[in-house]
Formats: structure tokens, sequence, C-alpha cells
């Protein structure tokens, strides 16, 4: 549960706590020990990040590494932290998903990484590295921090696998699952799910495509009457509720890893009808007050440590080749979901397009509105 | 008293500067669309049309006030008696009642309706009906108070008058009581059904997001879309709205309270 994870965070808290207190007077242990304040002119990083997207130690360790301070903030969509930055927070680390970082480089946010600082850049996952060339080209502005793609996790007991292979997307407006059914409340997501089904492109731009999109999904609704939800999908499909248990829901890979690793009655599938392959990267937006710091920051993340840390306690794929393989043969050994297909020709990485969001998001309220 | 007048410019400044000027902001987005690059902002009404124009929107509205109202009603029907009942009660119990009350108003409202999630779905109950204990559940307490403290200020002198008149425990009720405490009524009516109209996490999170309201609307349009003119003109329909309720609450309150003087 939640709950769980927030106790391990405050215990992890607590145990940092001490440790700084420890590390004061015991200096030059382990770490290297940097001085930010020397090195780098400032000590104050601030982040914004995902929420439930970080390492139980990384922000501790990279404080006492470089005798710095972070703060760190978190958002839960894309569009919220774009909204942030533009009414002009300042932050030195950003980790949005790919198509808002292709926005936020065409609008020029952004600032070029410091090459030579990311020592550790050959750590990386080639696989990971061609997804970023598609809204990085120049692999300037941006490094891998997390991958995954969107898939159906179903419940194994209920739900028959061939007919699931078979159909794909179009499970969910079988009128078996009425009232069985979490779809992802983003239109991104939602329209994604419909436009696959139906075996357009998702970064389609055509009327008529839309149109057929926005039929689809009216009648999942109308069929199965799914609950919209957003994080709740995790816990409610990791402890199913006795009393309404659900069958299938659309999920990002990462949290079905989680929920695989809870609840070993949940699968997750990936269509043959194909699916959305993201990344999120880290990146340094041009009014960020300790740049230097911050690509430190990013190489830091890039170590086996730090990248283990993360993809351990968050449940999403390292973009780290070595944690990558080590945790797939590792602790989530047979939890598929750890894993996204990759180089399948049907699966798409979203591109930014103002045009698509601006005629989805009308069509998307009239889904979910009877 | 001229010496302390001058204390009222700080929430002067305040109001100005967190208020007005936000609100004149949402006014200037709601009549403009994007323009291009000679012209930063072009002055249209056209989100108002779209706003109209697509039964969609006007429906949610629709629901919202739906929403609001019956919400509003319920509270006044359960929250009247209570009130009443209370009132009557010896002064040191009337301290425990409204101590009662308030009581779950310590704990923060988000997390109290966390809890009725929970609550709900162990019941099994629809999504329509959780949303509705939902906000019964937390703005009760509001009309309950206004009310009661209406009923307590009355002069227990009048009810005596009146009996000794001739008037029984009805006609008393009707023509004495229920005149002098509907200022309650349509200050709690105020507490109840303006935050309600334009509530958005209680249904989000009893509704199972299956269930659209104006202000997630407005969200949505903030947030997700970043269609700031079009989210500007559905909050500035939503403040006309909640303006209107307003000025005509005002004018019962008035109207009762020269009935009062008559």
């Amino acid at each position: 549960m939640k709950t769980e994870r927030i106790l391990k965070a405050a215990v992890a808290a607590a145990a940092a706590i001490s440790l700084a207190g420890c590390g004061q007077t015991s200096a030059g242990g382990t770490t290297e020990g940097v001085d930010a304040k020397e090195v780098y002119g400032c000590n104050v990083l601030n982040i914004y990040n995902w929420g439930e997207y970080v390492g139980e130690d990384v922000i501790s360790n990279f404080e006492a590494a470089y005798n710095a301070k972070v703060n760190y903030d978190m958002f839960d969509s894309n569009e919220t932290m774009y909204t942030k930055l533009m009414g002009g927070s300042s932050y030195d680390i950003l980790v949005p998903s790919d198509y808002m970082i292709e926005r936020l480089i065409k609008e020029n946010m952004l600032q070029p990484l410091d090459k030579e600082a990311l020592t550790n850049l050959g750590e990386l996952d080639p696989e990971v590295v061609e997804m970023q060339k598609v809204y990085d080209p120049e692999l300037m502005y941006s490094v891998p921090y997390f991958r995954g793609s969107v898939g159906i996790v179903y419940n194994r007991k209920t739900v028959d696998e061939k007919e699931l292979e078979e159909k794909g997307w179009d499970i969910l407006w079988d009128t078996k699952y009425d009232n069985k059914v979490f779809m992802y409340d983003s239109q991104r997501d939602s329209f994604m799910v419909a436009f696959k089904a139906l075996g357009y492109s998702m970064n389609t731009e055509n009327d008529d495509e839309i149109q057929a999109a926005y039929e689809w999904l009216k009648k999942v609704h109308n069929n199965v009457h799914p609950a919209y939800v957003t994080d709740e999908v995790i816990d409610a499909m990791a402890y199913p509720d006795a009393n309404n248990p659900k069958d299938l829901a659309v999920v990002y890979s990462g949290d079905a890893a989680y929920i695989e690793s809870i609840n070993p009655d949940m699968g997750y599938f990936e269509p043959k009808q194909g699916t959305n392959i993201w990344s999120d990267g880290m990146v340094i937006p041009n009014n960020a007050g300790c740049p230097a710091l911050a690509n430190e920051f990013i190489n830091f993340v890039l170590t086996y440590d730090s990248s283990y840390d993360n993809s351990i306690t968050v449940g999403y794929t390292s973009s780290n080749l070595k944690v990558k393989e080590d945790i797939a043969n590792g602790d989530y050994d047979g939890i598929n979901a750890y894993l996204p297909r990759s180089n399948y020709e049907k699966d798409e990485v979203f591109r930014y397009n103002e045009v698509l969001v601006q005629k989805l998001s009308d069509l998307w309220n009239k889904v979910k509105i009877d | 008293m001229k010496s302390f007048s001058k204390m009222v410019y700080p929430y002067v400044v305040w109001a100005a500067v967190m208020i007005v000027v936000p609100m004149l902001m949402i006014v200037l987005y709601a009549c403009t669309v994007k323009g291009n690059s000679v012209l930063t902002f072009q002055f249209t009404f056209d989100n108002f049309i779209r706003f109209f124009s697509d039964p969609v929107f006007p429906g949610v509205l629709w629901r919202s006030l739906k929403l609001a109202v019956i919400t509003t009603l319920i509270c006044i029907a359960v929250g009247y008696p209570t009130a009443y009942v209370m009132a009557k009660l010896k002064p040191n119990s009337q301290a425990v009642a409204v101590l009662l009350i308030t009581l779950p108003m310590w704990i923060n409202m988000l997390v109290r309706t966390y809890a009725w999630r929970g609550i709900l779905s162990y019941i099994g109950m629809s999504g329509e009906a959780k949303v509705y204990v939902g906000m019964i559940y937390n703005f009760l307490p509001f009309m309950i108070l206004q009310i009661y403290t209406s009923l307590s200020k009355i002069d227990p002198n009048l009810i005596t008058a009146a009996h000794d008149l001739g008037a029984n425990n009805t006609e008393t009720f009707k023509r004495v009581i229920l005149p002098l405490s509907l200022s309650g009524v349509v200050s709690g009516i105020t507490l109840v059904f303006l935050p309600a109209v334009s509530s958005f996490f209680i249904p989000k999170l009893l509704g199972g997001g299956q269930y659209v309201l104006i202000g997630n609307l407005i969200e949505d349009y903030f947030i997700s879309t970043g269609d700031w003119n079009f989210g500007s003109a559905i909050s500035l329909i939503m403040a006309l709205i909640i303006l209107v309720s307003m000025y005509v609450t005002r004018k019962i309150d008035r109207y009762t309270a020269q009935e009062e003087d008559d």
C-alpha cells in the first residue's frame, strides 16, 4: 500500500537525518565529500519530479556527497509541470516525458547539458537512447531517467488469457466486464488506446480517425461503465476491493510491475495492436539557478547505485543497462512488466502536437459525460 | 472610531491585489483568444459561444447546479431540526452539542473524504449517491451552526408573549420562530450552496472519475489542455452564476428582514 511506502520513506528520511548528523563529525568517510558551495558556487538544487518516482536514499546520498541541499517538489502530470514552469517557477532539474521534452526544446526552454560533467553516459541502455533520439535528436538536452509502456493489467483468475491475446485492447468494451474496468483518466493515454485498437497511429491528426476513436471510447464507456482513475489504480489492483474487484485496468508498465510484485494474481499484457512506449528524461531549464550542480546530479543518478535504488523502489525500467539486467534477473525475475516490449513496429513514441491536444480535450470530456 | 478606520487599508490592498486583479485577468482571458505574432490576443466572444453551442458543457453546468441545490435542500431539511433541538437544550449541553458538530472539522476535509471513500465502497454504494453523501456530510455543519446561532439569539420573551396571546406551538413556530430564524437559513445557504456548486475534489474522489462537474472541467482546461481562454470563460460563467445567486439570497434576506420590521 501507499502507506507502506510512505512509512519506508519516513524511516529512510529519519535514517538520513541521523546519518547526516554522523557525517558532520566523521567527515571524509567513504564518499569523496565535495563541497558544492566551493566547487560550483551554489549548493541548493531545486528538483521537480513525478510523485513516487525516486529511490529512498538517492536524494540524501547526493546531499551528503556534495554537501548540498535539495528542494524536492512533485507533479502529477506533464501539463501541471509545464503550467508551473510557465508561471515563472525556477528549477534546476525537471523530469518530464518525451513529448514534453520535445515541446520544451522547441520553445527554447532548456539549456544544453554539460557532456564533460556527464561521465556516466556510457551506462545508458542503447534501447532507451534510441527512443530518446525521437524527441531529442542530437542528445543534447536530456538524459533518460525511466522508460516504460502502457498495457493492460488483468486478473489471471477471471480473464481468459487466450481471449485477451486475441482481442487486445478491444477486450475493454466486452460487456462481460461491465463495472470491472479501470480506464486511465488522461485524454492522451485513453485516445492512444483507441487509436491503437483501431489500427491508427496515435499521432494522427485525421478528423475521421479522431471521430472513430471517440466513438470507440464511447463504446467502452457505455458497455462497461469504467471508472476513470489515475494513481489510485495502483493500490486498487494490488489490493483489490473485496466487494468491487476489477478485472482489467489500463496501466503504465512500472506501476504494473509494482502491482505484479505485490499481487501474484495480476498479469501485464501489451496488446499486439501496438501501444505507447515512452521515456522520461532529466533536463535543465534555462532559468536554473545552479546548472553546474544540476549536471553533477544527473551524473549521480546515472551511477549504478542510484539507478538501482530508483528502479527497485519505483518499479519502472531503469535506463542504466546493467541495473536493468540485474533487476530483471533478480528481484523482478518473472515480472514481465519490468521489461516492456521493444523494437516492435506498431509501438510508437508520443509526439508533441498542440493541434491534436486541443481537438481531443473537448472529445475526452464528452466521453466521460453521459 | 475614525482612527480605527485606517486599519481597513491593509485588507483593501490585499483584496485589490489578490482578488480584483486576478478577476480582471480572468475576464481578459475569457474574452480573448490567442492571436498571431503581431496581435498577441484578439477580443472575441467565441469562448462563450463554444460553451453554449455544445450541449455537453451546459449539461455539466446543469448537473453541478442540481448537485448544489439538492445538497443545500437536504442540508436545510436535516440541519434545521438539528439546530432547533440544539437551541432547546440546557446551556451546558448546547456547548457540548456545538463542540460535537464542529469536532469533525478538526480533521482536514480531504482526509475525511478519503475515509468516506473506503466506507462507502465497502457498503457498495453507487457513484452518484456517494458524491451526495460526501457533499452533505462536509457541508451540513455550516448549515446547522448558522441556523443554531440565529435560533439561539431569539428572545425567549417573544415566545412567551406569543403563547400569552393565544398562539399554540405550531402557530408560534410558524409566525415567530421561523421568520426570526430565516436569516440563519439564508446565510447557511450562502455557506453551503456557493462552495457546493464549485466543489470538485469531493466528486472527483467519491465519484470514481465518472462524475464530471463544472469545477473538474475548469481544472481540466487550465491544467491538462492548457487552454486558459476557454477555462477562464467557464470560470467567468461560474462567477456570474454565483453572483446572481448571492444577489437572490440577499434579496430574500432583506425581504424577510423587512417583514420582521412590519
